[in-house]
């Protein structure tokens, strides 16, 4: 609870759109729909494990694949993908029950935890993005 | 009318002796009594193949505290929470050369040993202290369930194909299980640490 605090705080000192209530919202939903769907492999802290499943809280990956990112969640991702230098390659399952508004909401969750502080992430953004995945 | 010094002694008396005496921990499964000895479950004989294409069987683990489980590489569901819970065990026991690690697989076809090499490798785990072992499925099953008293089947109707429990199971130097954990359940864990030190005690170590 506390850290949650703390995020949105920092979020709030660095971006305008962080106070916003619609932010607050995503971000939190966004929290419980991760815990529920990703967190028994990447963990709740985002560090992933070893070098199977790579980390969130930390990751060049993330931040230079926002619309790969977005799609694997619902997609999966099959094959070699290096994070932060480091090889990883068991398949990840995609979650294919996870509407455009759920990821949008793990998106701004993931976006603005750890290193990352991208600011909220919309619904209408995740729509655009999810219409042009590869599969 | 008891003075104040005479109970804080009498129960710092009894504090103490509590302490000095730790209770051993239960030891599972049917036992026996045959010509007055009493004769305890243990681990039936196994013949399997680790990571580094070693044979692994119960010398492997004579003299030795070990804690095993079953697994798959293909999981989804519960296994990537026992190998999160499984390294801190091994980390917690790197350096002691009393205590190992036996995770095997119930899906022998899939997991190779090169795959469990693979795997083992990037949990960052020396195969002399965390074997990862394959073998014939029905052995595996048979032991899983009669000696481990660890449920692992092939279910079709199951997400990943298969049943398994999470289970890790604390197996003593004379292969007599001693303890079992819901490997899923990080307090769990941290109670199976406790108990191989506990176990270690037993032992005079």
């Amino acid at each position: 609870m506390a850290i949650r605090r703390l995020v949105l705080l920092t979020c709030m000192a660095a971006l305008a759109s962080c106070g916003d209530p619609k932010f607050k919202q995503y971000y939190v939903q966004g929290e419980q729909l991760y815990v529920r769907h990703c967190s028994n492999c990447h963990q709740k802290d985002g560090k992933g494990l070893g070098l199977l499943y790579p980390p969130l809280d930390e990751s060049d990956f993330m931040a230079k694949n926002f619309e790969a990112t977005l799609c694997v969640m619902r997609n999966g991702l099959k094959g070699e993908v290096v994070v932060n230098g480091k090889s990883f390659n068991q398949p990840m399952p995609g979650v294919r029950s996870l509407t455009d508004l759920e990821i949008a909401e793990i998106a701004t969750y993931i976006y603005n935890t750890g290193s990352h502080k991208r600011g909220l992430i919309t619904v209408t953004e995740a729509e655009k993005v999810m219409k042009d995945c590869a599969q | 009318m008891v003075r104040l010094s005479t109970v804080l002694v009498l129960s710092g008396a009894l504090v103490l002796s509590c302490q000095v005496k730790q209770q051993p921990l239960p030891i599972f499964g049917e036992r026996e009594v045959m010509k007055g000895d009493t004769v305890y479950h243990r681990i039936a004989s196994f013949q399997f193949v680790d990571q580094d294409s070693s044979m692994v069987t119960n010398e492997t683990f004579k003299g030795k505290i070990y804690v095993a489980d079953f697994f798959f590489t293909s999981c989804r569901t519960i296994c990537p929470i026992m190998k999160t819970q499984m390294v801190k065990v091994y980390q917690h026991f790197e350096d002691d050369s009393d205590v190992l690690l036996l995770s095997h697989t119930i899906d022998p076809e899939y997991d190779t040993v090169a795959l469990l090499h693979d795997y083992a490798g990037r949990l960052g785990a020396s195969s002399t202290k965390w074997h990862f072992v394959t073998g014939v499925k029905d052995s595996i099953y048979k032991i899983a369930q009669t000696s481990y008293f660890a449920t692992a089947l092939e279910d079709n109707s199951e997400p990943d194909g298969f049943i398994h429990s999470g289970a890790f199971l604390l197996i003593d130097k004379d292969g007599r299980i001693r303890g079992k954990y819901d490997g899923t359940v990080p307090a769990a864990v941290d109670q199976l640490i406790k108990d191989i030190d506990r176990l270690k005690k037993e032992y005079g170590d």
